[in-house]
This record gives structure tokens, C-alpha cells and sequence, in this order.
């Protein structure tokens, strides 16, 4: 409990900065430095690594809820077990997390006086409301964590509290995350004199706030999952027991698990974001990605796409523990080819700030050929095959040690009613979106009228994709589920990444402002196709006869370096990221208002922006890495994991 | 457990370090200085375009960047024309659209500082405003980039910017940005008293034609979210100045009839055949486009421009203080621009 005072003595204080603050013997300080060090790499040393810690704590009790409840439902032990330990780890980062707030808190109004006495006048209301679910977060925390035992037998009072916790959480997170973004976009300001006169709802549902929520919760449980497989890695390579490793293991897989999930929506959610950023403002969106930051988001396509690389490659590794994944071996090649092809496409820029000796070089500003590969249609196609990619990883991992598909008329009425459901939300998302481009209103994209003829082959192609979805479902139920698979991802393959792919240029040359809706029916039939092949596996091998148990504990060492390096891109790429999403902003604390006029507004180069993200990311993991030893001191005495990793080794 | 702890710290230190790398060999590899220039001329403006002005993130000239947001301003451009040849293009067009002379200048001036005035067809409106934030570019700014523009194709030295009508707009618009004092109304107003001026059928009428809440004529804007979408001193203007600024699709047009008679009005919907006028009475008339002998734009709005003698200054901030209730209870897109 003293963890939650000291961060609302945190807020106590920020809401005692006022002017006066900022005046001293009449003269008004605006900005100051840290013992010499210049306050803007203070700040952003300190805010990140906050973030990272926010997001672990946001993060992690999504997935914790979610794996106590299949628990609960399907009377596995594992999961309950599993759900404490990562809850344990939450324990151990949220009295961190709620000191460095304090830290930022103190540093901000320190450093930058100026800019907290506009940014108290404009969210001074939400401070309470934050420090308030602050303290409902501390306590469901804790009771959470503390009762798992003493509430076993009543487990459905247990996840309610899971569920407080995450809604406290999330409503942290969206007035938190909505200062972020009211920096970027700021509501409710007079254009002239600058000053504000909105609500503090205009503040926080300002126009980046929903796009930087949404990104934010995908983001944070896919950082949750990889910093709890990292823990599981480490646990693993010190593990003195088969039993040990096999619990480590299964931990490290389900952390994987979890972050690949949420990793298929990321880069959409991504989209939509950088998206809506180009919308708010068009200097700051081009900016993003072909002017100052252009560099910075190559780097950041580098990490999204190892990431995805080194997902696969643990899918892989993984193979190998499971008897009969051997058939499946041969497929991997592929995989490979199109998660490289794809990557290779994924990194190519198009548009850099270039000297007059680079554009020589390539012989003008963009490279002859290589430049078509740099622009948007062909970033939107290729991610979609990553994905695709990916998924089908997945689909020959849950298939490994099945023996050949069982005909779906025997999986029941249950069976028919999943399939249902699926078709209908996946074919009827798709169809939706169809008749949406159907009557999509040329001028409401600045066209002309004649240029609705560009959105007809996608309004086409939308439904081509459905009637696919129903083929899929026929065959299904004609227990040809493994021949409607193919023809669904076949066809998705074709529609989604080739064809698409390739119309997005024409769509570029000829009506430009459309290509976003491409984007989106791109993502949307991938999604459904995605959704539908996976509820079609589950019941294509829901009775399949095993081959043999899975040797959890039997992962080779690199595995488990793996896992360790993801969480490092992961964090690395958060960083990233969370710097270019602040630099945007230029010399404005907020943008287009309030104008940065210390000696430090000014955008660094690549690499001082790399060395200060990657010793901050070092920080991160160095505090992480104690917390979660020290959580470890008193876990010994109370640990189920040998007795309940020996039920996993002998499941 | 130590050999590994140490081997885990190292690998990661070492993934680190090779990012921290990676950034410096981009730094080292790319990129090139940015100069600043001096005074108002083509260089100047080169430097402004492809620098602080940002200009060069939407728009490429010729084979110089990539940009593609916006039209290219080399002879690849929109026309097949560079921008200081394809200005003049622009300003026929835009003399024929908006009954004023327009010169290459004007043209240009305008995009700066009404962008969304005039959009390349196939190009989004989502130029920013060169003299507000973030960009604020300054009037001397301002006609540098213009110059670097004209050079494009045409002949900079016979360049006049100060002589153009919108220059004084240019000047005003950058010295407002500039300083500005806080906006404030006389009175508070009394939202209710102004309420019933709203709706009352003599005095302003203005529920005649602007409908709030489903109440009230369709001829203008519909008002019911106006306040939460509209600044006070915008309000304002449009009250007292309705021609300042007209929303998009509420301009008024007059038209001949063969019969030698004549309406004006605003357009409210047109088929193959038909048009459907509303006249400043609140009133819907179907004309047969066959009758219609000729068809003009009316500059400035349908919208009566005399309510600064209408009402006594109370009234006027009581009418205020109602409008700035209206922040909707049911959807108003219409509200959308407006010299209401």
C-alpha cells in the first residue's frame, strides 16, 4: 500500500504546481537544466523509462485475467498457476512503475515550468480522476494478487477482481495516454491567442487520444507477454530440474503465444494511428516517414521485423519438442522465403533526405526500380503475407502432434454453431465494408465523381472474398475443412497481398486519397480469413488422436535466447517508437500551441536518439531484472512451481 | 545460475550496442546540411521549400524529392507544366470561378494562405495553412517561397508580389498570428432572452432558415453542435459579417429564367432535370434547368448583414450566448463552415 501513496504524493505535488512555481524574485524561470544535463534528455530518459514499466503493469493483467479464466472454465491447473506467477511479476514492477511516475511528476515540474503551468490549467481535473483510480488499481491489485489462494474456492469473486484491475488499468491508461497525445493534438485552444478554453473531456478525447489508446493496449499486452517470456527464458536456462524447465518453458511459450496473438493487430492498429496523425496534422504525418524520422522508422521496420522473423524461428525451434511435427518440416522453407521476401520489401524506403552526392549515387533521388517497394501499397501487401506467414507457423505448430483431421459432423452442434458465429462476423465485417466502398461518396475524398470507377474492383474483390468465406465454411461442413483452408488462404493470399498489392499503385497514381480504404479492406480480409481458418482448425483437430505428449523442458538453450531477444526488440522498438511519436512534435511542447523555446529544441541526430533509447532500454531491463530477483527471494518458500511443474512434465 | 545470468546480460548488452551502432552509421551515411539563406528572393524560398517551410514533405519539384502527397511543382506536375507556368493556367481558371481578376501571384499567394480555396483535382484538402502554427511562416517568408516558385518555369525577376490584392491579406494574416489579444465578449448574455430572439418570426428570424434541434427552416446550416465545433469569435463574425465566410454548399446563386424573371437563392438539390432553390423567406422552388437562361455566383452570403442595426448590443450577446449552447444533442454535420 505504501507504493500507491508514494505516487499519489506524486500527484499532490503536481497539483501544487502553479505559477508561483515557476517565479523566482520576480523573474519567471521556463526552463532548467539537471545538475547540468540537459532537461530534455532528462525527461525523456525518465518518461520512457516509466512507459516501459506502465505498459508491463498495463499489460500484463489483461493476459493474467484471461489465462486464470480459461483455467476456471477448463479445470487445467496450468493455467491458474501460470496466471499467479505472472501476477507475482506484476507485483514486483508496480511499486516501480509508481515511483518513476512520481520521478517524471517531479522532473516535469522541475525542468519544464512553463509547459506544466499550461498543461495543470488545461488537465488539472483529470489529475485527481487519475490519482483516484490510482488508488482502485493499487487495491485490486493487491487484493488480486494476495487472495489467489484464500479464493480458490471461489473463483468467480477471484476473476471479478482481475476484471477491476484491468478497468482501472485501462482507465489509467486512456487519461494518461491522452496528455501524450494532447501534445501531438491538441482540443478545445483558441487559434490566435492560444489560449484554452475546452472542457477537460475536449482535452483528454482529443483527435490522437482513441488511436493512441487502441495502439497503446495492443502494444502493452504484446510487451507484457514478451517481458514474461523473457523472465520464463531466464527462469529456463537456470532451471536445476527437468520439472523446472518444463514449467519455464510452457511459461515462456504462453508469453510468446500471447504476444503473437496481439502482434497481428499491431501493424494495423499502427496504420490507423499513423494514419490519423497524417490527418491531424499533414507536416507533422509526412515528417513521420519522409522527413526527419524517416531514418528512425527504418530502424523501427528492422525491429518490427525481426520480431516477426524471431517469432517464427520459435515456432520452429519449438517444433521440435513435439513428436509427429516432423511432417511438417518441409513447409518451414516457404515460410521462410515469404517472412524474408517479405521483410526485405517491409525495410526498403522511399522517401530519405538525401545529399546531392547520395542522390548521384543512385542516380537521383530514389533508386530506379527499388522506389516502387518503398511506397505504402507495397508495405500494406507485404505485412499482410508477414501475417499470413506467421499464422500459417502457428497453424503447423497446433498441428504437430495431431494425427490427421476428424471429419467436422463429428464435432457436434457445437462445432456448427462456432462456425456459424465465425462466418457471420467474418463474412458479415467483410460484407459491411463492401457495401461501404459501394456507396463511398467520391467527393468525401476531395475525387472527382468519375473516379468512383477506382473503388469498384475493391468493393468486387470484398465480395469475391466473402463468397470464398461461404465456400470455406461449405466444405467445412461437407467435412472438406482442410480443402476450404486452403482455398480460403489461397485465395486471401492472392486478394489481399497480390492483387491488391499491385492495384494500390494504380489506386496511387490515380486516386490517392482512397488508398486508405484499400489498406483497410486489405487488413479486413486477411482478418476474417485469419478468424475462420483458425475456428475451422480447432474443430478439424479438436478429437485428432495424438502422436505423442509434447517434451516441454526439451528446448534447446538458443530457444530460449530467442525469447530474451525478442523482449529486447520489443522493448527497443517501444522506445523507438515512443521517441519518434514525441520528436514529431519538433520544436513544440505542444504542437502548433505551446512552443519549445529552450536551447534544446532541436531534433538529434540518429545517433544520439539510438545511444540514449538503447541505455535507457538497458536501464529498463537492469531495473527489471532486480525487481523480478527480488520478487524471486520469497517466492522459494511458497512456490508451487516443482509440484505443479511435475503435473505438467507427467500431463 | 551465474554463468548464465552473465551470458543473458551480455547478449543483451550486446543486441544493444548494436542498435546504439546502427544509429550511428545512419548518422554518418546520410543526410547532408541544411544552409539557411537570407532575404526574399528564389534562394531564399528554395531554402524556406526545403526546410522550415516543410514544403518538400508533400510536394516534390521535378526529379528533386519524392514527395507525392501533394502535385509535383516541377514540369511532371499536374499540366504537364512547373508551377511558375501552370500558376498562370491556374489563375484563368480561377478569374472564370470566382468572378475576380487573378494573376499568377494571386494564384499562388492564395494556395498558401487559403490551401483548401483551390485543390488540384485527385489531391486531398489537407494543406496546411503556411502562416499558422506549426508551419508560421512569415509575410517575407511568405514571398520568398512565392519567388522560388515563380522560378519554376517562369521569370522571378518580373515579380511583384506587393502589388497583388491578397498581399495586404498576407500581411494582416501573419501580423494577427503574431499578436493576438485574447478574445472576449462585452457582456455574458442571457442564453434564454436570446433563445426566444432565435425563434421569434420578427425580429431576426433566424429559425426561418437554420434549423437547431429539429426545430427551424433548412435554408442555412443547421446550428444544433455549431458551439462545439466553432470558436466565439467565429460566431460572432458570422453574425455580424455573414459574407466573411461562407460554408461550402451554402453559397447563393442567381439565376435568369427565360420568362425574364429571377431567383436567388441557395442551391438545395439538383437532379438531371430539376433545381430546388431556398430563397432568404425559407422558401423551396423547383426550377425546370431548361427555363434557366443563366446562372451566377453571388459573392458573400443569403444571410442578412444587418444585424449590428437589427439589435440593440444586449440582444446581440443574449443571441450570442444562446448559439454558444448549441453543442448538440443531435447530429449536425451541416454545421460544417459557416456564415450562418
Amino acid at each position: 500500500m505504501k507504493r500507491g501513496i508514494q505516487c499519489v504524493l506524486a500527484f499532490a505535488a503536481l497539483g501544487l504546481a502553479s505559477p508561483a512555481l515557476a517565479q523566482v524574485g520576480g523573474a519567471v524561470t521556463e526552463y532548467r537544466t539537471f545538475f547540468g544535463m540537459d532537461p530534455r534528455t532528462t525527461v525523456w530518459m525518465i518518461a520512457q523509462i516509466h512507459l516501459l514499466f506502465g505498459a508491463f503493469v498495463l499489460g500484463v493483467p489483461i493476459f493474467a485475467v484471461l489465462m486464470e479464466y480459461i483455467g476456471y472454465r477448463t479445470g487445467d491447473r496450468r493455467f491458474d498457476h501460470l496466471a499467479q506467477d505472472f501476477t507475482r511479476l506484476l507485483s514486483a514492477a508496480f511499486a516501480t512503475t509508481a515511483a518513476l511516475g512520481g520521478l517524471l511528476t517531479f522532473a516535469l515540474i522541475s525542468l519544464y515550468p512553463r509547459f506544466m503551468t499550461f498543461f495543470t490549467e488545461v488537465f488539472h481535473e483529470t489529475f485527481y480522476i487519475y490519482a483516484g483510480l490510482f488508488f482502485v488499481e493499487t487495491i485490486a491489485l493487491y487484493s488480486y494478487y494476495y487472495s489467489w489462494d484464500r479464493l480458490q474456492k471461489r473463483k468467480r469473486a477471484h476473476l471479478w477482481l482481475g476484471v477491476l484491475l484491468n478497468v482501472a488499468g485501462v482507465a489509467i491508461l486512456l487519461i494518461s495516454n491522452s496528455w501524450a497525445a494532447y501534445m501531438m493534438s491538441p482540443a478545445g485552444v483558441e487559434q490566435g491567442t492560444q489560449q484554452f478554453t475546452g472542457s477537460s473531456w475536449e482535452a483528454v478525447w482529443n483527435p490522437l487520444s482513441f488511436p493512441f489508446l487502441l495502439h497503446r493496449l495492443l502494444g502493452n499486452v504484446l510487451f507484457g507477454g514478451l517481458v514474461a517470456a523473457m523472465y520464463a527464458a531466464v527462469k529456463f536456462l537456470n532451471a536445476r530440474s527437468g520439472a523446472e524447465r518444463a514449467h519455464y518453458d510452457w511459461m515462456g511459450y504462453m508469453g510468446n503465444f500471447v504476444a503473437v496473438s496481439t502482434m497481428i493487430f499491431l501493424p494495423f492498429a499502427g496504420y490507423y494511428l499513423g494514419r490519423e496523425i497524417y490527418s491531424t496534422s499533414p507536416v507533422m504525418g509526412n515528417n513521420m516517414m519522409g522527413g526527419s524520422f524517416s531514418w528512425m522508422f527504418i530502424i523501427q521496420a528492422f525491429l518490427v521485423g525481426m520480431i516477426f522473423i524471431l517469432v517464427n524461428y520459435y515456432l520452429w525451434l519449438g517444433m521440435g519438442r513435439i513428436p509427429g511435427a516432423e511432417r511438417y518440416q518441409r513447409y518451414i522453407k516457404y515460410i521462410t522465403v515469404s517472412v524474408f521476401v517479405g521483410f526485405a520489401v517491409w525495410l526498403t524506403p522511399h522517401n530519405l533526405p538525401l545529399s546531392g552526392e547520395e542522390q548521384q549515387l543512385i542516380g537521383g533521388n530514389f533508386h530506379p526500380t527499388l522506389k516502387w517497394l518503398g511506397l505504402m501499397p507495397a508495405k500494406n501487401a507485404v505485412i499482410n503475407l508477414i501475417i499470413l506467414a506467421t499464422f500459417s507457423s502457428f497453424l503447423l505448430y497446433r498441428r504437430s502432434n495431431r494425427k490427421g483431421p476428424v471429419a467436422f459432423s463429428e464435432q457436434g452442434a457445437m462445432g456448427r454453431i462456432a462456425l456459424t458465429i465465425a462466418g457471420l462476423v467474418g463474412g458479415g465485417m467483410v460484407l459491411s465494408y463492401a457495401m461501404t466502398i459501394f456507396s463511398l461518396d467520391p467527393a468525401s475524398l476531395d475525387l472527382a465523381a468519375e473516379r468512383a470507377a477506382v473503388f469498384l474492383p475493391v468493393a468486387v474483390l470484398l465480395l469475391v472474398q466473402v463468397a470464398m468465406i461461404v465456400v470455406a465454411l461449405s466444405l467445412t461442413l461437407a467435412n472438406r475443412g482442410w480443402l476450404g483452408q486452403a482455398i480460403l488462404i489461397g485465395w486471401t493470399f492472392l486478394h489481399s497481398v497480390v492483387i491488391l498489392g499491385v492495384y494500390g499503385f494504380v489506386v496511387m497514381t490515380s486516386a490517392n486519397p482512397f488508398l486508405r480504404q484499400v489498406a483497410v479492406a486489405q487488413w479486413l480480409s486477411l482478418l476474417s480469413c485469419l478468424l475462420i481458418v483458425t475456428v475451422i482448425d480447432v474443430f478439424l483437430y479438436r478429437k485428432a488422436e495424438s502422436v505423442g505428449e509434447l517434451r516441454w523442458g526439451q528446448m534447446p538453450a538458443r530457444s530460449q535466447y530467442v525469447l530474451i531477444a525478442l523482449a529486447v526488440f520489443a522493448t527497443e522498438n517501444m522506445a523507438v517508437m515512443g521517441y519518434i511519436r514525441s520528436g514529431l512534435r519538433e520544436n513544440w511542447h505542444i504542437y502548433g500551441v505551446l512552443e519549445d523555446t529552450s536551447p534544446w529544441a532541436f531534433t538529434p541526430t540518429e545517433a544520439y536518439a539510438m545511444s540514449v533509447i538503447s541505455v535507457t532500454v538497458l536501464l529498463f531491463l537492469g531495473m527489471m531484472g532486480l525487481m523480478f530477483w527480488l520478487a524471486g527471494l520469497g517466492q522459494k518458500e511458497r512456490s508451487p512451481v516443482e509440484t505443479e511443474a511435475a503435473s505438467i512434465e507427467n500431463a | 545460475m551465474r554463468g548464465h545470468f552473465a551470458k543473458v546480460s551480455l547478449f543483451a548488452i550486446a543486441l544493444l550496442a548494436g542498435f546504439a551502432f546502427l544509429g550511428h552509421v545512419v548518422t554518418s551515411i546520410s543526410g547532408g546540411a541544411v544552409v539557411a539563406v537570407e532575404g526574399v528572393g528564389p534562394e531564399a524560398g528554395e531554402a524556406i521549400f526545403w526546410g522550415k517551410g516543410t514544403c518538400y514533405t508533400c510536394h516534390a519539384v521535378g526529379d528533386r524529392g519524392a514527395a507525392i502527397r501533394g502535385p509535383n511543382q516541377g514540369d511532371t506536375g499536374p499540366l504537364g507544366l512547373p508551377v511558375g507556368l501552370r500558376a498562370e493556367a491556374r489563375a484563368t481558371e480561377r478569374a472564370e470561378q470566382t468572378g475576380r481578376s487573378f494573376t499568377a501571384t494571386d494564384y499562388l499567394l492564395e494556395s498558401l494562405i487559403e490551401p483548401d480555396a483551390y485543390v488540384v483535382e485527385g489531391y486531398k484538402a489537407e494543406m496546411p495553412t503556411v502562416h499558422l502554427p506549426p508551419v508560421a511562416l512569415d509575410a517575407e517568408e511568405i514571398k520568398a517561397v512565392v519567388a522560388y516558385l515563380v522560378s519554376q518555369g517562369g521569370d522571378a525577376e518580373q515579380l511583384r508580389v506587393e502589388q497583388s490584392p491578397l498581399w495586404e491579406t498576407v500581411k494582416a494574416a501573419t501580423a494577427a498570428g503574431a499578436a493576438v489579444e485574447p478574445f472576449a465578449l462585452y457582456l455574458p448574455g442571457d442564453p434564454e432572452a436570446g433563445r426566444a430572439l432565435f425563434f421569434s418570426p420578427e425580429l431576426t428570424a433566424c429559425s426561418r432558415c437554420h434549423l437547431v434541434n429539429g426545430e427551424g427552416g433548412q435554408v442555412g446550416p443547421e446550428l444544433t453542435m455549431v458551439a462545439a465545433t466553432r470558436s466565439v469569435p467565429f460566431i460572432v463574425e458570422s453574425i455580424l459579417d455573414p459574407g466573411a465566410s461562407v460554408a461550402s454548399g451554402f453559397e447563393q446563386m442567381m439565376i435568369s429564367l427565360s420568362d425574364w424573371s429571377e431567383i436567388s437563392g441557395i442551391k438545395k438539390e439538383e437532379t438531371e432535370d430539376t433545381l430546388v432553390i431556398a430563397d432568404t423567406l425559407g422558401e423551396f422552388h423547383t426550377i425546370d434547368k431548361s427555363e434557366i437562361d443563366e446562372l451566377e455566383l453571388i459573392p458573400g452570403s443569403a444571410m442578412p448583414e444587418n444585424f449590428s442595426e437589427l439589435l440593440t448590443v444586449d440582444e446581440f450577446h443574449d443571441l450570442v450566448a444562446y448559439v454558444l449552447t448549441l453543442k448538440g444533442e443531435a447530429a449536425a454535420p451541416a454545421t460544417e463552415g459557416g456564415s450562418d
